[in-house]
């Protein structure tokens, strides 16, 4: 008798949770993929609880195409994701906000013997594309027609990601195209090329500029991007002093895109909770005056009124 | 009375196969789910064409597995071959030659060694051992590398496996009766002498077995190894050169699986080829095992 009454007791208690967790479900947002949008999302998730303290997030990073794989399973509401949406993706039903922009940039070490030579100089699309796409450069003579050799070093982002990905469309490939030595995650990428003075690679900005003090990380420098290609770092290309810079000239235009890309939330579908449609709408509104501090450029706002169109 | 007895017994009995009969059922449900789901990859291509092949463009629909299953065997290889030497003399060392006080204080390091997370091999390995292939051991010989390579994967993993081969190493020499090394040295041996054809002799299917074990784990391990390895689909045999081990293909990438065609497959194929690569070990070593003990 008493058994059946414990019984009885658990099976009340099981359902009751049921019906709590399935309100507390619809109140719950869950996000995870790319780590360029991770620090601006989490920015984002603190500011609107302020004005809706009922809301939960739960956020975590991964990578792009980690997120892009959860949100069509189902496994969070929103992924972030930090490339161009493919074919196979969109026809897989996938339904998407672009937020932000931010850029994929080349860096190297702030020992590299060129340094000068390159801040002069700077490195044009195709030569970028010599090193990354053909592997025809082994040496930094090649490309600054210097008389000493340096071997170079070539390195890239080994896990499935939204920089290389961009970096590699920019150069007319997809990230397997890329040569060079695969290095796991964002920091380790710039902490790898930090300490070898003959390597190359690419960061996303919010990785190789500091946002506190606006100037580049420390140990890290900036390959000036030729985009003319007359050889020379014109005045017009030359604004990667300081943060503000580099953003300003993703804003104008001036930086091509890609290497700048949007970064954009994406779901299996239009999500069919309320809160979550909230938030995005939020984000595309009040949230956009929050982008610039964290370090990101603000969509123009024709774009955003046609994903705010998306939302009806 | 005597009935719910018997019954309670039965069933107490059944429980236990059951329990035994999940875990000998394991292996074998992982092996078939691994299967189905890279079945689809088979279709298209000829699974000998998909081992045998060294292009990897997944866009371009083009899965060679060569040079992943060549640079899990080198690193494993490299490993095996720093790791072995060091823990068969230390165990003897230790089992034979040492004050008891020793081997009291080695104990809970090879349990902290073992007990580690990876992640920390790895970052340990990106500080230090990365540098000194990039600094030292190039130069050594003649050759220049950025240090993520074969070779720091190699180091590394020799490190980790270490506790593993030691611990069982110790345990092996320790069930060695010490009458038998008595007889031999009462017969005249030197201490050397003794150890090298009593205890070593009597111990050869449990050094086997050790080795085994530290080769399966070694072939399998992944965060470390991926963190200094350098995930370079490559097959020139250059220690020096990153290489690209299955598990660190299947780290790196799960996350793009949906969204390339085939991708899920060919990752499951990687698992699968893990499976039956570790499979294989342990059967080898199973049979070195039963024909030494035969002997």
């Amino acid at each position: 008798m008493k058994r059946k009454t414990i019984i009885f007791g658990l099976v009340a208690a099981l359902l009751m949770t049921v019906c709590v967790s399935k309100k507390q479900k619809e109140q719950t947002i869950s996000i995870s993929g790319a780590f360029a949008l991770y620090p601006l999302v989490v920015t984002w998730a603190e500011e609107y609880k302020k004005e809706h303290p009922e809301i939960r997030f739960n956020i975590s990073g991964g990578g792009a195409g980690k997120g892009m794989a959860d949100a069509l399973s189902g496994a969070v509401d929103l992924g972030m994701f930090s490339r161009e949406i493919h074919q196979e993706e969109k026809s897989k039903g996938v339904w998407w906000v672009g937020l932000t922009i931010d850029a994929v940039i080349p860096t190297i070490s702030a020992n590299n013997p060129y340094l000068e030579i390159l801040k002069q100089r700077g490195i044009t699309r195709d030569e970028f594309k010599s090193i990354y796409i053909d592997g025809s450069v082994s040496d930094w003579a090649d490309i600054l027609k210097t008389s000493n050799k340096t071997a170079l070093k070539v390195y890239t982002r080994s896990d499935a990601c939204g920089a290389a990905e961009t970096w590699a469309q920019f150069l007319g490939g997809k990230q397997e195209n890329l040569k060079g030595i695969g290095i796991f995650g964002d920091p380790g990428l710039a902490e790898a090329v930090v300490k070898d003075p003959a390597g190359i690679g690419f960061n996303n900005t919010i990785y190789a500029y500091d946002i506190n003090t606006g100037k580049k990380r420390p140990g890290i420098e900036v390959i000036p991007i030729d985009l003319n290609g007359n050889g020379t770092i014109d005045p017009e290309e030359d604004f990667y002093e300081s943060f503000e810079g580099v953003l300003k000239a993703i804003a104008d235009g001036v930086f091509p895109s890609p290497p700048a890309r949007e970064l954009y939330l994406v779901a299996k579908g239009k999500p069919e909770k309320q809160a979550v449609l909230d938030f995005i709408k939020w984000t595309l509104t009040e949230g956009q005056k929050f982008v610039k501090e964290a370090g990101y450029v603000p969509l123009d706002q024709n774009t955003i009124n046609g994903y705010k169109e998306k939302l009806k | 009375m005597l009935f719910k007895r018997i019954l309670f017994d039965k069933i107490m009995g059944a429980w236990m196969v059951i329990a035994l009969g999940t875990i000998l059922l394991l292996p074998f449900v992982i092996g078939v789910g691994l299967y189905i789901k890279s079945a689809p990859l088979f279709q298209h291509q000829d699974i000998w064409h998909l081992i045998g092949t060294s292009e990897w463009l997944p866009h371009e629909g083009k899965f060679g597995f060569w040079p992943f299953i060549a640079s899990s065997i080198y690193v494993t290889l490299i490993a095996f071959i720093f790791a072995a030497p060091v823990c068969l003399l230390s165990a003897v060392y230790l089992t034979q030659f040492s004050s008891p006080r020793l081997m009291r204080v080695m104990h809970p390091v090879i349990d902290i060694l073992a007990g580690l997370p990876s992640v920390i091999y790895g970052v340990w390995g990106i500080l230090v051992i990365v540098p000194f292939v990039s600094n030292i051991l190039a130069p050594a010989f003649n050759t220049t590398s950025s240090g993520y390579s074969i070779f720091a994967g190699g180091i590394v993993l020799a490190v980790m496996c270490v506790p593993y081969i030691l611990n069982m190493l110790i345990e092996v020499f320790n069930t060695v009766p010490i009458g038998l090394k008595e007889a031999s040295l009462s017969l005249g041996a030197t201490f050397w002498e003794s150890v090298k054809h009593v205890v070593i002799k009597k111990s050869y299917p449990g050094i086997i077995s050790a080795f085994g074990l530290g080769i399966a784990k070694a072939f399998g391990e992944t965060i470390a190894v991926m963190m200094v390895v350098g995930n370079m689909v490559q097959t020139k045999f250059n220690p020096f050169e990153g290489g690209y081990p299955l598990p660190a293909l299947i780290a790196n990438n799960y996350g793009e699986m949906l969204s390339i065609p085939l991708y899920d497959s060919a990752l499951m194929f990687a698992a699968l080829l893990l499976f039956v690569i570790i499979l294989i070990i342990n059967l080898v070593f199973r049979y070195f095992i039963y024909k030494t003990g035969e002997r």
